[in-house]
């Protein structure tokens, strides 16, 4: 009997011992476990990042080239990444200007007047290059062939006064061949492509607009590009910034600007970038637009450049 | 073409133009409000774009302009649409490149470029326009009331035309649909109530045509029905008339027995039932003897009654079996079917004689007929029609023969006749063209001095194996044949020219005496003396025709003419042999004779029979009371040609004056009478 006694303490003292190493264990493991899962959930409680897209295109096309990009970074981040575009630029710019974007992609004048509440991190490289430069184009069949020749002719400009390539370099370019604002006519298209596309049709003597517009496929689509030409061209400037809110934490900033300047080294990266429309991202600095900032002074003599 | 061909044609003819026409007008109906919907159709298009476009070229979004055109373009039925300014240069570039009409325009075969130059463009849109499938439509692109330009599209009748070939080839396929329906019904209707009815009355003509009567079912009351009923009626009517025109050519109409014709096919029915079962029959020809004279003195309504009741005699002695046919004139067949012995049909032949024998009563007149018959027996007398046929009527040609009895079979004996006879008769058709028929010439003398008168023309056949043979066989012959018309014909043309080649030599032929065949006496007997006496320039009295009493017996009336005509142009007549035939006196007062010949029956018992000589003075006299002159023929004694003056008998012939001469030896005659001017007693001597 005595031994019965023994025997089942024996057996109980055994089963507790093993009880506890079982609960060690699993504690161990939930710990783990729990720790592994902190910064996700810590992520996923925060708001999303909002990524602003200024209208250069129509709105459901600029969804669906930058979703891609979106759902890349969100899966990067470990947060949401929301595109937003704006029906158009005064409704975009009315975003930039109240902050309402984390991440914020526009063009080169935009950047320089809002460069006190956003910080470039990276700028686009299309075609295999980060720079662009602004250009005149004539028809071939026009006899124009010097800047100076377009006094008193109607000149198309893509977008409006705030479009970098479409209008502040070339007439930065026109203002280097002497010719004012007044020494010509002015009238502008829907867009830059419209612009060289009106150029095409007649609608004007010369087209202001980026160098790089010519090739681009929806140009060569909509018109025989073969017909026009480059009257002259700017210096060759960075090309179009992305920004980030300048409250955004460094370590976000530079991880954002990683993510993207990275991409063209990932095979599902350089899908991306297609999608896009872009070869790459270049890293940038807000240095990198004092050329802007001073060729918009020249255009523009009398606007605040904030820094 | 057969009729329900014919009329379903016609029906299907009809019903496609009704059909076409309807789906011609109703197929232009349809275009005509597709067309409207289409124009309909471009024109809201037309408007919404011009109502959203001005936006569009104030910026001179020219993308966006792009975009409406290529919108446009891919529209179902629109082959291009081009915004233009408002001096009409393109502000779209975009053509839809799939489309075959833009890839015929730019002459490519592949895919086209969907963007053009404008000048390129503006030449395309206006080489499209000219399409016969484009409908060109422009709306003005207007804003705040001035246009900025406008749009030109192009709506293509293509899809309008697919939809109307699909709904061609869809009526038509309804349309066919009806017409083989329609058709159908139309053909079976017609086939049953119309070619039907039709068909049955073609087949019930062919039995017609093939002599069967069948008459039409009528189910109707309709045309068709009376039509029916119309040919029933035909038919039985034709019924009517072919069973009385077949009695009409299988009966007699006098007696009501079979005719020729029947009795042939009865003979022939006979011969293949005998035949079969190894029987014998027998096949009688009757020929009642000397009908003729109740003809011609009773007339020819007695002798119809005298053959019906002979008929209706022979017909009571016969079994029902046996056929009694009437072959013609007063000739009858009697077929007896079965006969165990040749006795039997001579039994039957016995009474057959007896029956014809019995007296019938005519016009009050009790009249006597006699018959003769011959038979044939099948098989041993022949097996064939024409055999029995012919070897009957050679049994009875010899029964009919005088001296021998009324009743006779058939013997090899006369077949060997026959046969004698047909070869004659052969020989008698090339006698003429062989020339081996000669005149010979008897000279007639006066009775009184001996003087030459004329001479009668005597016809001898020199056959090359048989030799001479005589007139009394070979005249009958010919006139059987009817040769004796050539013959005849030959020997008035011989005799004339003769007569002109004595006239000719300065001689006195005086007349000739030709012999006339009952068989000549036709009408065209006139043509040929004349004939003869113009072609040889002779007087009509150079010629005396010689008749003889039985050309008398036929058909007097027109004999009297011919003759009465021919005696009008001065030709002499006598009447040859008189006294071996009828010699019905009413003869010599009813044809004009000249002269009366005294046959040399009468002459050769002159001397020895008193009754002869009685009544041989007594012609003499009747002649000469009728104005006749007398001919004694056959005198061959002194005594003969002495008695014969004593009686008053003008002219004399025969053996004793002159055997009958060929024409070389009557020539040395006439010259020798010319030069001598001899009696006969001299000249008969030197005559023979």
């Amino acid at each position: 009997m005595i031994r019965l006694i023994e025997g089942a303490r024996d057996a109980r003292q055994a089963f507790a011992g093993r009880r506890r190493f079982m609960l060690g264990l699993l504690s161990t493991v939930g710990l783990a476990l729990a720790e592994r899962s902190i910064p996700t959930a810590s992520a996923a409680g925060e708001p999303p990042l909002v990524m602003g897209i200024f209208p250069r295109r129509q709105a459901t096309l600029t969804t669906e080239l930058y979703a891609p990009l979106a759902a890349y970074l969100t899966r990067e981040l470990g947060r949401e990444v929301r595109i937003v575009t704006a029906k158009d630029f005064d409704a975009f710019w009315d975003g930039v200007e109240q902050r309402r974007f984390d991440i914020v992609h526009y063009n080169q004048f935009h950047y320089v007047r809002s460069a006190d509440k956003y910080r470039v991190i990276a700028h686009n490289e299309e075609f295999g290059t980060g720079t662009v430069a602004g250009a005149l184009y004539v028809r071939k069949d026009s006899g124009i062939t010097g800047v100076p020749q377009l006094k008193g002719r109607k000149i198309v400009f893509g977008g409006g006064t705030d479009a970098m390539m479409s209008y502040i370099l070339p007439s930065y370019l026109l203002l280097e061949a002497g010719l004012k604002p007044d020494d010509y006519e002015t009238v502008f298209s829907k867009n830059p492509p419209n612009s060289l596309i009106s150029l095409y049709h007649g609608q004007a003597d010369a087209s202001g607009a980026g160098d790089i517009l010519i090739d681009l496929p929806v140009v060569r689509e909509a018109m025989d590009t073969g017909t026009v030409t480059h009257l002259g061209m700017t210096e060759r400037v960075l090309h179009l910034p992305w920004a980030v809110r300048k409250d955004m934490p460094q370590a976000l900033a530079t991880r954002i600007q990683a993510l993207l300047t990275g991409l063209k080294a990932r095979e599902d990266g350089r899908m991306i970038l297609a999608r896009a429309e872009m070869t790459g991202f270049g890293a940038a600095r807000d240095a990198d637009y004092d050329p802007h900032r001073r060729i918009i002074r020249k255009v523009m003599p009398s606007i605040d450049i904030p820094r | 073409m057969r009729l329900a061909s014919k009329f379903i044609l016609i029906v299907a003819g009809i019903l496609s133009v009704t059909l076409a026409l309807n789906a011609y007008f109703f197929l232009r109906g349809q275009n005509r409000i597709l067309e409207q919907q289409l124009d309909e159709r471009g024109r809201v298009l037309g408007h919404l774009i011009a109502l959203i476009s001005p936006e569009a070229i104030l910026g001179l979004d020219f993308l966006t302009l792009n975009e409406y055109a290529r919108e446009i373009s891919r529209q179902h039925d629109v082959v291009y649409g081009v915004i233009v300014d408002t001096d009409d240069r393109p502000l779209t570039s975009y053509v839809n490149g799939d489309d075959p009409r833009v890839r015929a325009g730019l002459g490519v075969d592949g895919p086209a470029p969907t963007h053009l130059q404008p000048p390129r463009l503006q030449a395309l849109i206006q080489q499209l326009a000219q399409l016969p499938d484009v409908i060109p439509a422009e709306f003005p692109i207007v804003h705040d009331g001035h246009e900025l330009g406008r749009l030109r599209l192009g709506i293509s009748r293509e899809k309008l035309a697919i939809q109307a070939r699909e709904q061609l080839v869809q009526q038509i396929g309804v349309y066919a649909a009806i017409i083989l329906f329609l058709s159908a019904a139309i053909y079976l209707v017609f086939k049953y109530s119309v070619m039907h009815p039709v068909q049955r009355l073609i087949e019930v003509s062919r039995d017609l045509g093939r002599g069967e009567f069948t008459l039409v079912p009528v189910r109707s009351g309709d045309e068709l029905g009376r039509l029916g009923e119309t040919f029933n009626a035909m038919t039985r009517e034709i019924q009517r008339e072919q069973a009385k025109l077949h009695y009409q050519a299988n009966y007699d109409s006098l007696t009501s027995q079979p005719n020729r014709m029947l009795a042939v096919e009865r003979l022939q029915q006979e011969i293949r039932s005998a035949h079969r079962q190894q029987q014998r029959f027998a096949l009688m020809f009757i020929d009642l003897d000397d009908f003729k004279i109740v003809n011609d003195t009773m007339g020819h309504a007695a002798g119809d009654r005298l053959l019906t009741h002979v008929s209706a005699h022979i017909r009571a002695r016969l079994r029902e079996e046996d056929t009694l046919a009437r072959l013609g004139g007063d000739e009858f067949l009697v077929l007896l079917p079965r006969l165990a012995q040749a006795n039997e049909a001579r039994d039957v032949a016995r009474r057959l004689l007896e029956a014809v024998s019995e007296p019938v009563t005519l016009d009050g007149r009790e009249v006597v007929v006699h018959c003769s018959i011959g038979i044939a027996l099948y098989p041993d007398d022949g097996e064939t029609v024409e055999a029995l046929m012919a070897n009957a009527d050679n049994a009875m040609y010899q029964a009919k023969k005088p001296g021998r009895p009324p009743i006779c079979f058939f013997t090899a004996e006369m077949n060997a006749q026959v046969h004698e006879r047909l070869r004659l008769e052969q020989d008698l058709n090339k006698v003429l063209a062989r020339g081996e028929l000669q005149l010979a010439f008897q000279p007639i003398f006066r009775a009184g001095d001996g003087t030459y008168v004329g001479a009668e023309v005597l016809l001898r056949w020199r056959h090359p194996e048989r030799g001479f043979i005589s007139p009394a066989t070979f005249i009958p012959l010919a006139e059987s044949t009817g040769q004796i018309v050539a013959i005849g014909e030959w020997v008035l043309r011989e005799a004339g020219r003769q007569l002109r080649r004595w006239l000719d030599a300065g001689l006195a032929p005086g007349y000739l005496a030709v012999n006339l065949s009952r068989v000549q006496l036709r009408e065209d007997l006139e043509q040929l003396i004349r004939s003869v006496l113009s072609d040889n320039a002779l007087p009509p009295q150079a010629l005396e025709l010689e008749i003889t009493e039985n050309i008398l017996l036929d058909d007097h009336q027109q004999i009297n003419a011919v003759l009465g005509r021919l005696h009008g142009q001065g030709l002499r007549f006598s009447l040859d042999d008189f006294g071996t035939g009828y010699s019905s006196l009413s003869y010599l007062r009813r044809f004009s004779f000249d002269t009366l010949k005294i046959d040399r029956s009468f002459v050769a018992p002159l001397c020895e029979d008193a009754e002869a000589a009685a009544l041989v003075r007594a012609i003499v006299a009747m002649a000469h009371s009728l104005a006749l002159k007398v001919i004694a023929e056959g005198v061959e004694t002194r005594a003969q040609l002495e008695f014969l003056q004593d009686l008053g008998c003008d002219y004399l012939q025969g053996y004793l004056l002159s055997h009958p001469l060929d024409a070389e030896h009557f020539t040395a005659f006439l010259t020798r009478i010319a030069r001598e001017s001899q009696p006969w007693g001299s000249v008969a001597v030197v005559a023979q």
